[in-house]
């Protein structure tokens, strides 16, 4: 479960993301490990580009040192741009992801849209 | 068993059915064994080469310098291919872009954002190499009706010099009393007609280009930020009667992407502000046009991006019309950075 810890799920370039996860219902010694990033996204007619701002991988080692039933907190300034964007032939979009990898080589993904900025429409 | 071994998959939207991560480790294994076998005919030619060149299929020439070529590339092509897939079946999407702007913050350290410059946003510095004469900067252009002329400049030069050629053949036989009546009635006037043709085009093609005069854009400052003012001073130069001239700053999408092997280009245009409408004038040589504005960039506007397959892309836009010469466009690209401190302009700009 992610949770974004402000009032609004839009911010403006610059501002401070403060985000928080916690594993419901998954037993944590099934985890081979656990990838936390803060990523923009393009969706439209042209091939998806990704690109990443924040990036945290947390190995079964250091698993097993945190409580993962309790929320994990991180923060992390907003870059100035890409900022979100609602075009006609290309969208922008931010959001918080969280992928687990299992022992048994599948992936799980949970991710949280965010807007940066306040161009969200096409002009 | 069906359930657990499925020889094939099908494509749901933008994803495959199926366990993607077999499908990763079958084409690893694909490029490995093209890999491998490259490494091993090529050993297998040079050791071969170097311990009995007498009994060598291929001696050193031609067909040996090609097996080593068609081997050394499927190394290559097998190498690169094997790498690809064991880095995208090992590391997710994320992790890979993260590996690739060196941007992984390591565990137990707080994230660092150390960036000077706005991410995703065009280079500066094409911008910003040619100082104006009356603003600070002189933006670059395009004209794409130069590259139609050079490419077209070289095909009418090879054209015409196969059809000297030609001619020079077809009457060196005809001296020798061994004409060749097909080449001289049929293909000569052919290649001689076609030349004509490309020829007078060019010409025309190049007096338009020239006859129209260049057309210049300065502005006071760069890069250009959203809401703030700027000055804008076009030049048009020539010898012509201008019916109308605009400048418009516009903004356009561009997406690229595969349309089964094909890698096809979109641009859709998504803002229009017209900036500055001359009417009637007279250019003379040496006594330009020249026109002076200001234009603001509005709040809403979205920002410059550029990423491998998408963009959008600023630009001003200059159309004309002319007495006596067709309609003509020319752009000036630009870049828009988002609000954000000044340093980092300035810092763009060094």
């Amino acid at each position: 479960m992610i949770q974004l810890l402000g009032f609004q799920p839009g911010y403006m370039p610059g501002d401070e993301l403060v985000f928080q996860y916690k594993l419901v219902s998954i037993d944590p010694t099934a985890i081979l490990a656990i990838e936390a990033s803060v990523v923009w996204f393009t969706e439209g007619k042209g091939n998806e580009d990704l690109g990443v701002h924040f990036f945290q991988r947390l190995t079964r080692e250091a698993i097993t040192d945190r409580d993962f039933s309790q929320p994990q907190l991180i923060s992390t300034l907003l870059p100035e741009s890409p900022i979100s964007y609602e075009g006609r032939l290309l969208k922008i979009r931010w959001c918080i992801r969280v992928r687990l990898y299992l022992n048994d080589g599948t992936d799980l993904v949970a991710q949280e849209p965010f807007y940066l900025g306040t161009v969200t429409k096409e002009l | 068993m069906s359930r657990f071994f499925r020889l094939y998959g099908k494509k749901r939207g933008h994803r495959m059915t199926g366990w993607w991560l077999a499908g990763r480790v079958g084409e690893a294994f694909w490029f490995a064994a093209i890999c491998v076998l490259g490494v091993l005919s090529l050993s297998t030619m040079l050791v071969w080469q170097v311990l009995s060149p007498n009994t060598h299929a291929y001696g050193v020439g031609y067909g040996f310098w090609l097996l080593v070529l068609i081997s050394s590339s499927f190394i290559g092509i097998g190498a690169v291919g094997f790498f690809y897939r064991v880095l995208s079946a090992a590391y997710s999407d994320e992790h890979r872009s993260a590996l690739a702007s060196k941007s992984i913050v390591e565990h137990g350290k707080s994230a660092t954002n150390l960036i000077s410059l706005p991410p995703m946003v065009p280079n500066l510095q094409p911008f910003t190499d040619s100082p104006g004469v009356r603003l600070a900067f002189r933006l670059p252009g395009n004209r794409p009706e130069t590259r139609e002329l050079v490419l077209g400049s070289l095909f009418v030069l090879a054209w015409n010099a196969l059809t000297v050629f030609c001619s020079v053949l077809a009457l060196g036989k005809l001296f020798s009393r061994q004409p060749d009546w097909f080449l001289i009635l049929f293909i000569l006037p052919l290649f001689f007609f076609i030349g004509f043709r490309v020829t007078r085009w060019f010409f025309l093609a190049f007096r338009r280009a020239t006859g129209i005069g260049p057309t210049t854009i300065e502005i006071d400052d760069l890069p250009l930020t959203i809401g703030e003012m700027y000055r804008l001073n076009l030049v048009q130069y020539g010898r012509l009667v201008v019916k109308k001239l605009s400048i418009a700053l516009v903004c356009e999408e561009v997406a690229t992407y595969h349309f089964g092997t094909d890698t096809r280009t979109e641009r859709q245009e998504v803002y229009r502000r017209p900036v500055l409408e001359q009417g009637r004038c007279r250019i003379d040589w040496g006594r330009p046009l020249e026109l002076v504005c200001e234009f603001c960039l509005p709040d809403d506007a979205m920002h410059s991006f550029q990423s491998p397959h998408n963009a959008v892309a600023w630009k001003f836009v200059v159309e004309g019309e002319a007495n006596r010469w067709p309609s003509y466009c020319r752009s000036f690209p630009v870049v828009v950075y988002p609000r954000g401190p000044k340093m980092n302009r300035r810092a763009a700009l060094s």
